[in-house]
C-alpha cells in the first residue's frame, strides 16, 4: 500500500490542520453551487448587455418558458412521449436482442457465419435509419420506439453473445466428464457467465436508448423533449431552446441517479486494464 | 482455426448474403418498387453517384468528421489530463463533469445550426463538443487514476511536476484516452451524419435527408449503404490504432 | 513495550567514535495511524543510526514496522512523534538523496526494458547525455541478468524479472542511500545468491548506504554490516548485532562459515520469540 495511503490515514503532522477543512462533502458541495452560481449570474448579466438575447436568452426567461411548460401541462406530454419511447424501444430491444444473443450464443456456427453482418451494421450510425423509420411508422411516437429498440438491440445482442463465450473451455470440460448434459451446461454455467455482460449491457444501453429516442425527436416529430429543441429553434425563440436543454439535463441527471440507485453504484466506466 | 474452416466459413457467409440479396431482389417483384426498392436498383444508383456527385459529399462529411475529432480530441485530452491531474479542482469539478457526461449534447445540433448556420462550421462544432466531452472524461478519468505508488518513485527518483506529467500522467492515461476515441469515433458519425440531416447544403447526411424528403427509397439504401460502409472504415481503424498504441498492454507473457 | 536503547548504545558510541555525521538517524520516532477511529501504533519510539555506506539489514516478520522505517527515511511519512534526520538534518518532504525499491512493483508498463532502466537518467536534475545513458543502461541490464530482454515490456516478463528492473532502475543513478524493501522474495535461489552479490559489490564500489528489509534471515546476515531483528505489535528493535563477517563477503559461501551459523541460530531464537511475544498479547 503506498505510503501516502497510509498517510491520508494518518493525522501526519507535515499538512496543516485547516487543508482537511477543503475537502469535507459539505465544504465541496457548497463550492460547487457556487460554480453553478457565478455561471447562471455572469449568463444573465451578459444577456442583452455583451452578447444578444436572441442567441443566448438568459436565465430569468428560461425560467420563465419553463415555469410556462409546467404550469399548461406541456412539459409533461413532452416529457412523457420521450420516456415512454425509451422504455418501450428499451424493452423491446433488450428482450430481441438477449434472445437473438442466446440463439445463436448455443448456435456458434450460425453466430461466426452472421457477426460480420451484424457487424457491418452496428456500423451505420442509427440516426440514419431515422428518415426511413418516419416513412414507413409516421411522425409519431412509433417510429422513435423503433430507433431506439434497434439501437438497443445491437448492444444487447452483443453484450449477450460476448458474455456466453466468456467461458473457460476447461470448466465444460470438467463438467462433462462429471456427467452434465447439454442442457445442464446451458442453464448451469452458460448463462449465469453470460449475466454479468448482459447486465451491464442493459446498463451501458441506457444511455443510448436515451440519445436515440431524443436524437429521433430532434430529426422528426411532434413531441418530446428532443422535439421541443427542434421546435424552438427554428423559432428562432432561445428562451425556448434553452429551456429544453434543461429540461435535457434534468432528464440526464434523473436517468443517471436512477441507474446508479438500480445497480449498486459500481464505476460507471470499465477500467481499460 | 484451421484455413479450411476459414473457407468454408467464408463460402456460408457469401451463401447468406446473395441470398439476402435475392430475397430483397425477389421481394421487390412482388410489392411496389418504390417503397422497397431493390438490389439491382441500388447498385445502379451507387455507381451513378460514384461518376461525380459522391465525393463532394463524402469530402464534407468526412472533413467534418476528421476536424471535429481532432479539435475535440485534442482539446479534450488536454484538458481532461490537466484537470485530473489538478488533485483539488479535479476533485471539486468531477461531479459537473459526470453530469455534462451523461447529457447527450448531439442533440443540441438544432442550436448549433441556428448559432453556426447552414455551412460546415456547425457540423464541425457539433462533432467537436460531442468528441470533446467523451474525451475529456475518459481523460479525466484517466489522470485521476493513475497510480499513486508510481508517482511516488518518481517525485523519490527526482522528476519535476512538468516530468510527471509528461513521463508518467500521459502516458499512463493513454489506455483511457483510447477507449474515450473508440468510443468518440461512431459518435462523430453520428454528430456530423445528423446536423447534416437537419440543416446542410452537402453532405451525405443532406442527401440522406433530401432522397427521404421525396420519398426516394433507392437514394436512402444507397446512402445508408455509404455510411455503412464509412462506419465500418472507422471502426477497423480505431481498432488498429488501439492495437498499435497499447501494444505494451497487450504483450502477453 | 521494549526498551532498545540499550541494545543501541554501543552503536552509538560507535558512530561517534567514527566521527562526522550519521548518514540516518531517528530519535524516539513514533509512527501511529487513526483507522476508523482506533489509534495503531505502527512503530513504537525507536532509537536508529546508519552510519555512512553501513549496510543494515532489518528482519522481522510482516507489520513490525519495517516499511514504515523505511517510508519515514524517504519523507514519504513524518514521524507522530520524535525525529527522522539526514545527514544530520530533519527529514522534510520527500527524501531525494535515496533510491526506494518498494515492494510494490511500480515499473512503468508502457515502457520498455531499457526506457525504464533508463528513465531516471533522463530526468532534468541529473542531466545524463542520451550517449552515456545508453551505455549505463546496456550496463546495467546485463548487471541483473535481463541481457536480450532490453526490448521487452514488463507485461511479458515474469514477476521475478520486473523485480529486476525495478532494481536495474534504481541502481542506476547511485543514490546516497538505497532503501530496499524485500527486493530479493520473488526470485529463485539462485539468481538471488547472484543478485545478493552483485548488489553488494554495487553498493560497496558506489559507497551507498544501504537499509534492507527481508524475511530471510540468511540474506540479512549475508549481505549487512549489522541486522536488527524487529518485533510486531508495536513495531520495534527487538536486537541489533554486529555481523563479524569480514568484507567482502563471498556471498555463495558465506553461510558455510562459523561465525554466520552461530550469529543465525541467535538470532533465529530472537525472532521466534520476537514472534510470539508480539502474538500472546
Amino acid at each position: 500500500m503506498s505510503a501516502t495511503l497510509q498517510a491520508d490515514a494518518a493525522t501526519a503532522a507535515m499538512p496543516q490542520r485547516n487543508s482537511r477543512l477543503w475537502k469535507t462533502p459539505a465544504v465541496l458541495t457548497v463550492l460547487r453551487l457556487l460554480i453553478v452560481a457565478v455561471v447562471l449570474v455572469s449568463w444573465e448579466f451578459s444577456s442583452d448587455r455583451i452578447i444578444s438575447k436572441f442567441w443566448v436568452s438568459s436565465p430569468t426567461a428560461v425560467f420563465a418558458v419553463f415555469q410556462l411548460w409546467v404550469i399548461d401541462g406541456s412539459l409533461w406530454i413532452h416529457l412523457g412521449a420521450t420516456l415512454q419511447a425509451i422504455v418501450i424501444g428499451y424493452v423491446i430491444g433488450c428482450a430481441s436482442g438477449i434472445l437473438l444473443g442466446l440463439l445463436l450464443g448455443f448456435l456458434p456456427r450460425v453466430q461466426r457465419i452472421f457477426v460480420p453482418f451484424f457487424s457491418a451494421f452496428y456500423a451505420l450510425p442509427k440516426i440514419a435509419l431515422a428518415p426511413l423509420f418516419v416513412i414507413i411508422l409516421g411522425i409519431g411516437i412509433e417510429s422513435k420506439i423503433c430507433l431506439v429498440a434497434v439501437t438497443v438491440f445491437f448492444l444487447l445482442l452483443f453484450a449477450t453473445m460476448d458474455g456466453m463465450r466468456d467461458i473457460d473451455e476447461d470448466v465444460v470440460e470438467s463438467l462433462e466428464i462429471m456427467g452434465a448434459t447439454r442442457t445442464e451446461i446451458a442453464t448451469k454455467l452458460v448463462m449465469p457467465a453470460a449475466k454479468p455482460w448482459i447486465f451491464t449491457g442493459m446498463r451501458l444501453s441506457v444511455r443510448y436508448a436515451m440519445t436515440a429516442a431524443i436524437l429521433g425527436e430532434v430529426i422528426a416529430a411532434n413531441r418530446g423533449i428532443g422535439f421541443l429543441i427542434e421546435y424552438n429553434s427554428g423559432m428562432f425563440n432561445a428562451a425556448g431552446v434553452f429551456a429544453a436543454v434543461a429540461l435535457l439535463v434534468l432528464f440526464g441527471v434523473a436517468v443517471t441517479e436512477f441507474l446508479t440507485r438500480f445497480e449498486r453504484g459500481s464505476a460507471v466506466e470499465k477500467l481499460p486494464f | 482455426m484451421r484455413p479450411h474452416s476459414t473457407r468454408v466459413l467464408l463460402a456460408w457467409q457469401a451463401v447468406v448474403f446473395v441470398l439476402m440479396l435475392g430475397v430483397w431482389e425477389l421481394g421487390s417483384h412482388l410489392t411496389d418498387p418504390t417503397w422497397t426498392s431493390r438490389p439491382t436498383l441500388v447498385a445502379v444508383r451507387l455507381f451513378e453517384l460514384f461518376k461525380g456527385e459522391i465525393y463532394k459529399h463524402l469530402a464534407v462529411t468526412i472533413g467534418e468528421i476528421a476536424m471535429g475529432l481532432v479539435l475535440g480530441g485534442v482539446l479534450g485530452s488536454i484538458g481532461g489530463l490537466w484537470l485530473g491531474n489538478a488533485k483539488y479542482l479535479g476533485t471539486l469539478l468531477r461531479p459537473i463533469v459526470v453530469t455534462l457526461y451523461n447529457v447527450p449534447l448531439v442533440t443540441l445540433a438544432p442550436l448549433f445550426i441556428v448559432w453556426f448556420g447552414f455551412g460546415m462550421q456547425s457540423k464541425v462544432v457539433l462533432v467537436a463538443i460531442a468528441v470533446f466531452f467523451v474525451v475529456f472524461f475518459n481523460a479525466f478519468s484517466g489522470a485521476q487514476k493513475v497510480d499513486e505508488d508510481i508517482l511516488e518513485s518518481m517525485r523519490l527518483m527526482g522528476a519535476t511536476r512538468y516530468e510527471i506529467f509528461v513521463k508518467v500522467v500521459f502516458p499512463a492515461s493513454m489506455a483511457w484516452i483510447v477507449a474515450g476515441f473508440k468510443i468518440a469515433f461512431p459518435y462523430s458519425l453520428m454528430a456530423a451524419t445528423t446536423g447534416e440531416m437537419l440543416a446542410a447544403r452537402d453532405g451525405l447526411g443532406s442527401l440522406l435527408a433530401k432522397s427521404a424528403a421525396r420519398f426516394d427509397m433507392t437514394g436512402v439504401y444507397t446512402i445508408l449503404l455509404v455510411l455503412m460502409v464509412i462506419g465500418m472504415l472507422m471502426a477497423d481503424f480505431a481498432v488498429r490504432s488501439e492495437n498499435y498504441l497499447l501494444r505494451w498492454r497487450n504483450a502477453k507473457q | 513495550m521494549q526498551n532498545n536503547s540499550l541494545s543501541e548504545v554501543p552503536h552509538v558510541v560507535a558512530a561517534e567514535r567514527m566521527g562526522g555525521v550519521p548518514r540516518i538517524e531517528l530519535r524516539g520516532a513514533e509512527k501511529c495511524f487513526s483507522t476508523r477511529g482506533s489509534e495503531v501504533q505502527a512503530l513504537a519510539k525507536i532509537d536508529l543510526t546508519v552510519r555512512p555506506q553501513e549496510f543494515l539489514a532489518l528482519v522481522g516478520p510482516s507489520g513490525c514496522g519495517k516499511t514504515t522505517v523505511l517510508n519515514l527515511v524517504a519523507g514519504l511519512l513524518s514521524p507522530t512523534s520524535g525525529q527522522v534526520l539526514y545527514n544530520g538534518a530533519p527529514v522534510t518532504g520527500l527524501n531525494r538523496s535515496v533510491g526506494y525499491i518498494t515492494q510494490k512493483d511500480t515499473v512503468l508498463p508502457w515502457r520498455t526494458v531499457e526506457s525504464n532502466v533508463g528513465i531516471a537518467l533522463e530526468l532534468h536534475c541529473r542531466n545524463v547525455p542520451a550517449s552515456e545513458r545508453r551505455d549505463r543502461v546496456a550496463r546495467m541490464i546485463e548487471l541483473v541478468g535481463l541481457k536480450g530482454f532490453e526490448k521487452h515490456f514488463p507485461a511479458e516478463l515474469s514477476g521475478g524479472m520486473r523485480r529486476r528492473v525495478a532494481l536495474a532502475r534504481t541502481l542506476i543513478y547511485e543514490p546516497e542511500t538505497l532503501l530496499m524493501d524485500e527486493p530479493f522474495g520473488a526470485l529463485d535461489a539462485q539468481l538471488k545468491l547472484l543478485m545478493q552479490d552483485q548488489l553488494q559489490k554495487l553498493t560497496h564500489m558506489a559507497k551507498i548506504t544501504v537499509i534492507f528489509v527481508t524475511h530471510d534471515l540468511s540474506e540479512a546476515i549475508a549481505l549487512g554490516d549489522r541486522v536488527a531483528v524487529f518485533s510486531p505489535r508495536p513495531g520495534s528493535i527487538r536486537t541489533m548485532r554486529k555481523v563479524d563477517i569480514p568484507r567482502p563477503r563471498d556471498i555463495f559461501n558465506v553461510r558455510f562459515s562459523d561465525g554466520f551459523s552461530r550469529l543465525h541460530e541467535e538470532l533465529w531464537n530472537e525472532l521466534k520469540d520476537g514472534i510470539a511475544y508480539g502474538t500472546n498479547v
